[in-house]
């Protein structure tokens, strides 16, 4: 389980963060939903140990973040990860290099999956194409969690429903799944949990299926209800 | 680290385009200045019967030597010298910037890799001290090549043999660069690695506290700056009305260089570990 | 060929519980003889991937299925349509009187006699039906 605990962040007298605190399960998918500048990212670097916090305690499987933790969690970043002069493939040995967890088999699978090029450089992809290289790097390791920061951005409708079938395939497996994203449409019915993020606050946190059936309400409907509220 | 060495051969391989440019254009310049002068000043002899550009106070037998090839060509030989340490002393930087900037943010994968931080820190060290080395190995490879290249352009009874030592000492930039004395080479590095080690932590002071960061950092070099140069100006070194003894002052001096070598790579590894930002 | 038309291209709304939206879909498929009894049906992974849903749901809504008796998983081999006709029967009735409620529902407020509206059901009843007969493709279902 990843516990996130009471994580306030001020940065350049803003309170970015204000008291964060949720759970994620293994073998569940759960997404962070706000409004731009809202924390999302921040709590995801938080949790790799890519942003310093002022307070609050953040423990994956009950242990503080750390060397170990980098085996067990991946993270998909809105970005590239890799140096632009590598290879698609050398980018992949160079996982498989560092990581323990990485699963080389997988790994060609998902490069399969996205219909990747491994003899492209990596400098040359395309906002899509980084986006899925990206997912490959982050997917392909025998990992317990997997972040990802807005998977969908830059990348176009066909691709995005592509995309949004990773989650109901076995490529997440078992895993539990952090995603932050400000567009719930397309991973409406994908997500078990919900975690409004307002302000560097969680506003509302709830389980989607429980919503449904007690209140009606679609995870859009929330989100309008709390966030524009 | 095993991880270290991956990390180590990751920092050499990004930089192997412009290691090996540097040291194609050390190459190029100094053996064409070497044989440009040589030719001229071979040309000049044959032509007049005397040697003009042969300075008679430094070499009064009036030959031709590799010691005088050198010391006529050193201005020529110090530009591709001086553009290595330009480059290497902006690389220090661009060492750790370039993994932040622009499209290539590899140092979200670097902070995550599952090792710890410090490995990180040391691969870069290690990395700019394997190219600063590396350079200098260059050189001295060099030189017997270009002496067997001045050989060749210079006929056998216009010359006179000359070890290396005196071609060294030839030159301004050889003199300093590669130091006979080993008390001087240790000096000359140590200094170095304590600059480029306060440096590596003036850089992560920026990179954690960003604007704030700026300051610190230059707050950080001058406080280094000072209390290394302390000693050796205010205590007076080789001054006969000095309080202290030299061996006083140079003990103080090695323990003062070792404090802030120490405090730099502890602030490194403590901002790495604790403060960075992505 | 057959597995993958029948599941594809659902689309479910996002106000109900999805596994909900899974069972009635199952139950439909069930009425219109899409799915037989005794059938077996995708495993909970297969069938989230072909609807695209979470695994997790796909887990609960077969779990509902199961409540209800309308599959049946023995020990370690796949779910299977149950071969119950009594569970057939209720699936039926429950469909057709879910749709005659919505349909009432709707024509309350236009205050029809019942004469006419079961006469213009009729006429409408057959007019489709023939167009089934004719025409194959007209899916005619919304």
């Amino acid at each position: 389980m990843i516990e996130v605990a009471n994580l306030r962040k001020r940065y350049r007298r803003r309170n970015v963060l204000n008291g964060v605190s949720f759970a994620v399960e293994k073998g569940q998918i759960a997404c962070l939903i706000g409004l731009n500048g809202a924390g999302k990212s921040t709590v995801l670097k938080a949790i790799m140990g890519l942003t310093p916090v002022q307070e609050g305690t953040i423990r994956i499987d009950g242990r503080p973040v750390g060397k170990e933790t980098y085996e067990k969690v991946s993270y998909i970043p809105d970005r590239l990860t890799v140096p632009p002069y590598m290879k698609l493939w050398e980018g992949l040995r160079f996982m498989q290099d560092f990581y323990r967890s990485w699963n080389p088999e997988r790994a060609r699978e998902l490069m399969a999956f996205f219909g990747l090029d491994a003899q492209e450089r990596v400098g040359n992809l395309s906002k899509g194409t980084a986006a899925k290289f990206n997912l490959v790097l982050g997917l392909a390791p025998d990992s317990d969690y997997v972040l990802m920061d807005e998977p969908f951005s830059g990348i176009d409708l066909f691709s995005r429903e592509n995309l949004a079938g990773i989650f109901s395939s076995g490529l997440i497996g078992s895993r539990g799944v952090l995603l932050t994203t400000h567009e719930v449409d397309e991973i409406e019915r994908l997500i078990d949990k919900a975690i409004l993020l307002r302000g560097g606050t969680v506003v509302r946190s709830f389980d989607c299926e429980r919503v449904r059936d007690e209140e009606g309400k679609s995870v859009v409907d929330v989100m309008r209800e709390v966030l524009l509220a | 680290m095993n991880r270290y060495f991956k990390l180590v051969h990751l920092e050499v391989y990004r930089f192997r385009y412009i290691l090996f440019g540097l040291m194609a254009v050390t190459a190029i310049v100094q053996i064409a200045a070497l044989l440009w002068v040589s030719r001229n000043e071979v040309a000049q002899i044959q032509a007049e019967g005397v040697a003009a550009n042969v300075n008679r106070v430094l070499f009064p037998d009036e030959k031709l030597s590799f010691a005088w090839a050198i010391f006529s060509t050193q201005r020529w030989f110090a530009l591709p010298i001086l553009l290595s340490i330009a480059t290497l002393g902006l690389y220090v930087f661009l060492i750790w910037y370039r993994d932040w900037l622009g499209r290539d943010t590899f140092i979200y994968r670097l902070l995550t890799l599952p090792t710890a931080r410090r490995n990180i820190f040391l691969s870069k060290l290690t990395a700019i001290l394997l190219f600063v080395f590396g350079l200098i190995s260059f050189q001295l490879a060099l030189l017997p090549i270009e002496r067997i290249l001045f050989n060749m352009a210079v006929a056998p009874d216009l010359r006179e043999p000359s070890p290396f030592t005196d071609a060294i000492l030839a030159s301004q930039v050889f003199k300093r660069l590669l130091p006979l004395d080993r008390t001087q080479f240790l000096v000359s590095y140590g200094f170095g690695i304590i600059a480029v080690l306060a440096v590596f932590a003036a850089i992560l002071l920026e990179r954690s506290y960003r604007r704030t960061g700026i300051l610190y950092g230059f707050v950080y070099l001058a406080a280094c700056a000072v209390a290394v140069l302390y000693p050796l100006y205010a205590l007076g070194l080789n001054q006969a009305d000095a309080y202290l003894y030299p061996e006083e002052v140079i003990a103080i001096e090695l323990a003062v260089c070792l404090v802030v070598a120490a405090a730099s790579i502890w602030l490194s590894w403590r901002l790495l570990a604790k403060k960075i930002t992505v | 060929m057959r597995k993958g038309e029948l599941w594809a291209e659902v689309a479910f709304n996002s106000r109900d519980p999805v596994y909900l939206q899974v069972v009635r879909l199952f139950k439909e498929r069930i009425a219109t003889g899409d799915l037989q009894p005794g059938q077996v049906i995708p495993s909970r992974r297969e069938i989230a991937a072909a609807l695209k849903i979470n695994p997790n749901t796909a887990q609960k809504a077969y779990k509902e299925m199961e409540e209800q008796r309308l599959i049946v998983t023995e020990g370690n081999s796949p779910s299977r349509i149950t071969r119950d006709s009594e569970i057939f029967r209720s699936i039926r009735s429950e469909l057709i009187g879910g749709a005659v409620e919505a349909f009432l529902e709707s024509v309350r407020s236009i205050d029809v006699p019942l004469d006419e509206l079961l006469e213009l059901v009729r006429r409408k009843y057959a007019e489709v039906k023939a167009n089934k007969q004719s025409g194959q493709g007209g899916e005619g279902h919304d």
